[in-house]
């Protein structure tokens, strides 16, 4: 049906939300890439620097223990929110009442904001007010106060758990769609052949939503890798810096140092970072993709 | 930076539109930004400047840590509002990179300027000219549980004048009852919260702490090592609760309203919201000590009234700041809502005579200093700054002196930059 | 499920019940949180920052809610201008969003792929390095201070989402319904009209969910780009009304104001939720 006579009218359709990224995120993208090449302050000067900024960058041992920091984050609680996802899509994707209900309120937070979400857990969590560690202790679950933002590992489980619950929805809800449109027959035809449950989930059901896996997989690590709200709210980079993320540093670099031209920096070398890892990421998934 | 083509089109015809148009009475509005903790107490001078004049100052809270960058992009924009309140703190870095508008002429030349406390006469003065005033003032001070006190056999009318009985009262407190009560608290991971309540001990006993240079001294002198010492002695033997070392400043005031707490650094604005929260809790306000008696010092902090660079109505704007300065503004604007004035003649005044803990705090003022530092918030506010870093290594890692010796090299080499 | 039926009844009771009470957990869990965050929210102000603290209120009090309702300009001056933002944001998100996901389903178009990459480039930048550019072209061209132009931003940073979303729901649609229609004489517009849109309303109805949602919470953009207190939106406004001196947290505040910008997202989503589960059974698989 599209023939040629078709390919303008479609550019016509695709170039409002083109000039719009253009324009809004682009442009302003390559004024970032002059900004970073600057030494400009919010506080004043804007003298060109060349690549001075980047030289700086490569030798910022705080930049790069932040991005470090950001990857373990990504790393872990990428596979949590698509495991935990995928059972919950599992678990809820037939349409009884209760599981409808279930699939509803895990969805609920997903319409929450993540600043909102990192406040209320922030709270729940708090040594001294949250209600979170008093549940623990009630329920018998933990014999001693956990103490969460003293050290790195703790503050950062806190902050998965926040997170994981804010949008583990989100991709349970993709899953769901995924395992709905698998056709009923090819289950069918399992079932009879004897393979039980979990042999199906295996070798039918999660090879056919590999396209849906893959992609939020991609979506939810850019996400991880762009964390900013969650940790500024919840952490505040502490205890002693150690769980400051990448957006975070560029922000503290950007806005509390004054430094723009810096942050534009951290900035530029962060985009190329993430955009590099989701290329090969489309590479791969294309290749072993069911196109 | 060049003014865009349309920009100068766009000042030229309003410049001479307003050339032509009639001298006209009618009344205008000025905006006045303040940063949130302290809108409360700009909002009381905003209600009674409105009562008394045609023209209106209207005001706009901006969340506190978000005010610098407000204020330096909207100068960038060439959008600024007609005043602002900020953290006095941030007056060396905006005056010198040329945000505000020199008042020297106007306000420096205003009787009752002469009679503003120090600190905020000598933060707001930059190369010689004065560009701003104190607006609404806050102080450190030692905020103590009496109760507390009375239960550990101490006397609740006589809290610590040094250091060393400081340490020795929070230990008998948390003796009474080592489960349930601290001696001390402090927010341990909060650079604002310790240099307003930690860092008045130490420079009251001597110490220089943050560098006017790159070639000033930096944490020398004596009180540094001694306050270190002890919070980290107290940290050791539990006086201080173990939730102090993860507190980023948001229960920088509910700590103490749970009653458990024996002494804790803290500023004037708690005696309000204490006897508001909490009335049956009989508490304390004294000085902060020093190493001997009589180095008893505070940090005078609250904000500071400037006039933007490019202000559409600066005379205007102008008469507000030398109005706030009247005894009309200051006792029935601030005092009379309990809140400090800037003023030092007027610290003991009617309003505060049934309180005389608000005596306390305004003679504080008084006595107080601010530190005078380019890159503030590089220095201490940062969540990973050189001054939080050293209080943290210092009283939970143990090495007071490596701390010490980090903190110099960092601060230095962010004044250098 | 067949799953449970070949086996004996006694064990497929047993599973249901299994899958039931894990449900309810699962409920509990997702629940929990909201609901103790409202109880904290009507206790009094120095209950709600008590260490220890209680689960349930010992007396009740709307002292935090009047607090956020009555914070300087007023809580009906702040959600008029969120909604207000929000609403224009939609607007501006569906107007480009549902051609693009049009032309870029159902047409060949010259390359495609590049278009469709430099259309998810919002996805994969730190906006918050961005938004200082922003707002400083806007001051030139005097966007900057309207809601309009904080509309742009919200819109701007919803598109990549709202993009694929439409893109995917008009490739579900199937070629014989366009084909039909394309035989009738008709315009590709009168067929994006009268046959296509009845047909994406569940992904309409998702993407406004969203971007109402991501435009009532932004807190970074509203705040560099609105210059008066009658013009902020409710998240500047919540962020200043529960912190104290050098950070301190009004406890009680910040429950209250949780709960406040969390009730008009549920009821969006109570109230729509029948389409946007559609909308992405339908869309979100592609």
């Amino acid at each position: 049906m599209a023939s040629i006579r078709n390919r303008h009218l479609g550019l016509i359709y695709v170039a409002p939300a083109l000039i719009f990224v253009i324009a809004f995120v682009l442009y302003p993208l390559g004024q970032l890439v002059y900004l970073s090449l600057t030494d400009t302050s919010l506080l004043g000067g804007g003298e060109w620097v060349g690549l001075e900024n980047y030289e700086k960058a490569f030798a910022d041992k705080s930049f790069w223990r932040a991005l470090w920091f950001t990857v373990k984050y990504t790393v872990v609680i990428t596979p949590i929110l698509m495991g935990l996802g995928f059972a919950l899509a599992l678990l809820t994707s037939n349409n009884s009442p209760l599981r409808l209900f279930t699939r509803a309120t895990i969805f609920l937070p997903v319409v929450i904001g993540l600043g909102t979400s990192s406040l209320l857990w922030y709270w729940l969590l708090d040594q001294q007010v949250g209600l979170f560690n008093k549940i623990l202790l009630d329920l018998h679950l933990v014999e001693e106060m956990p103490v969460w933002f003293t050290k790195a590992d703790p503050a950062l489980a806190a902050v998965i758990i926040s997170v994981t619950w804010k949008v583990i929805g989100f991709g349970m809800i993709l899953f769901v769609a995924a395992i709905q449109s698998i056709n009923s027959e090819v289950l069918e035809a399992a079932i009879i052949d004897g393979a039980n449950y979990w042999q199906r989930v295996w070798k039918i059901i999660i090879p056919l939503s590999m396209r849906t896996l893959l992609l939020a997989t991609l979506i939810s690590a850019i996400g991880s890798m762009l964390a900013f709200d969650q940790f500024y709210i919840m952490t505040g980079g502490n205890p002693r810096g150690q769980t400051f993320t990448s957006v975070y540093w560029i922000y503290q670099n950007s806005f509390i140092s004054f430094k723009l031209g810096y942050g534009a920096a951290l900035s530029i070398i962060l985009t190329a970072i993430i955009l590099f890892f989701s290329a090969i990421q489309v590479f791969l998934s294309n290749r072993s993709g069911t196109e | 930076m060049t003014m865009p083509l349309l920009g100068r089109m766009a000042l030229a015809l309003s410049l001479s539109a307003a050339a032509f148009a009639p001298v006209s009475a009618s009344a205008a509005t000025l905006s006045l930004w303040a940063r949130a903790s302290s809108s409360n107490a700009a909002q009381h001078m905003v209600d009674l400047w409105n009562e008394s004049h045609d023209d209106k100052v209207e005001l706009t809270t901006i969340p506190d840590n978000q005010m610098v960058t407000k204020l330096a992009t909207s100068v960038q924009a060439g959008d600024v509002p007609d005043l602002i309140s900020f953290d006095l703190i941030f007056m060396p870095d905006f005056m010198k990179a040329g945000f505000l508008t020199d008042l020297t002429a106007t306000l420096g030349a205003d009787p009752n300027q002469e009679k503003v406390a120090q600190a905020f006469k000598d933060l707001a003065t930059y190369d010689g000219k004065l560009f701003g005033t104190g607006f609404t003032p806050d102080v450190s001070i030692l905020l103590y549980n009496k109760d507390l006190f009375t239960a550990a056999g101490l006397d609740p009318e006589k809290p610590p004048t040094t250091i060393a009985e400081l340490q020795d009262y929070a230990a008998k407190i948390h003796a009474t009852d080592p489960d349930n009560i601290s001696g001390y608290y402090f927010s341990g991971s909060c650079g604002g919260c310790n240099i307003f309540t930690q860092a008045p001990m130490m420079w009251g006993s001597g110490a220089t702490l943050l560098p006017a240079g790159p070639d000033t001294p930096v944490m020398e002198g004596p009180g540094v090592v001694e306050v270190l010492t002890m919070l980290k002695d107290m940290w050791d033997a539990g006086i201080i609760p173990e939730s102090a070392e993860s507190d980023t400043g948001a229960n920088f005031t509910a700590t103490f309203e749970t009653g458990t707490v024996g002494m804790q650094g803290s500023g004037g604005f708690a005696i309000s919201s204490l006897k508001a929260n909490h009335p049956e809790m009989n508490f304390g306000i004294a000085p902060l000590p020093g190493i001997k008696d009589g180095d008893q010092s505070s940090f005078v902090g609250g904000d500071v009234i400037a006039i933007p660079t490019g202000a559409k109505n600066p005379d205007l704007a102008t008469s507000f700041i030398t109005w706030s300065l009247t005894d009309e503004a200051q006792l029935e604007g601030l005092a009379k809502n309990l809140i400090l004035p800037v003023r030092t003649d007027l610290a003991d005044n009617q309003y505060f005579q049934a309180e005389p803990r608000y005596i306390t705090t305004a003679e504080a003022v008084a006595i107080g200093q601010t530190p005078y530092a380019f890159h503030f918030n590089d220095m201490v506010n940062a969540d990973q700054s050189p001054w939080l870093t050293m209080i943290q290594t210092a009283v939970f890692d143990g090495d007071v002196e490596g701390a010490i010796e980090g903190a110099r090299e960092t601060m230095l080499e962010i004044a250098a930059d | 499920m067949s799953a449970i039926s070949q086996k004996s009844a006694p064990m497929a009771r047993a599973q249901r019940y299994l899958i039931g009470a894990v449900c309810v957990l699962v409920i509990t869990l997702m629940l929990g949180p909201i609901a103790l965050s409202f109880f904290a929210s009507i206790k009094t102000p120095a209950e709600a920052s008590a260490s220890p603290p209680n689960y349930l209120p010992q007396s009740l009090s709307t002292e935090n809610y009047q607090k956020v309702i009555d914070y300087q300009a007023g809580l009906f001056t702040y959600a008029s201008n969120s909604f207000l933002v929000a609403g224009m944001a939609i607007v501006l998100c569906l107007v480009l969003a549902v051609p693009a996901g049009y032309g870029l389903a159902r047409f060949r178009l010259p390359g495609k792929e590049v278009i469709f990459v430099l259309l998810l480039a919002p996805l994969m930048i730190p906006y918050q390095a961005i938004l200082t550019p922003i707002y400083l072209n806007f001051s030139k061209i005097g966007l900057a201070n309207s809601h309009l132009g904080l509309a742009i931003v919200h819109a701007v940073l919803q598109l990549p989402f709202s993009i694929y979303l439409m893109r995917n729901a008009f490739e579900a649609i199937p070629r014989e319904i366009e084909e039909a229609a394309l035989i009738d004489g008709a315009t590709s517009l009168q067929v994006l009209r009268r046959i296509f849109l009845p047909l994406v309303i569940p992904g309409v109805v998702t993407v406004m969910l969203f971007t109402f949602i991501n435009s009532w919470n932004e807190f970074l953009a509203a705040l560099i780009f609105m210059n008066k207190e009658s013009s902020f939106t409710v998240p500047i406004m919540l962020v200043s009304v529960r912190t104290g001196r050098l950070g301190a947290v009004d406890w009680g505040a910040l429950q209250a104001g949780v709960i406040v910008s969390i009730l008009p997202c549920i009821l969006i989503y109570v109230l729509l939720q029948k389409y946007y589960v559609s909308g992405f059974l339908n869309g979100a698989v592609k």
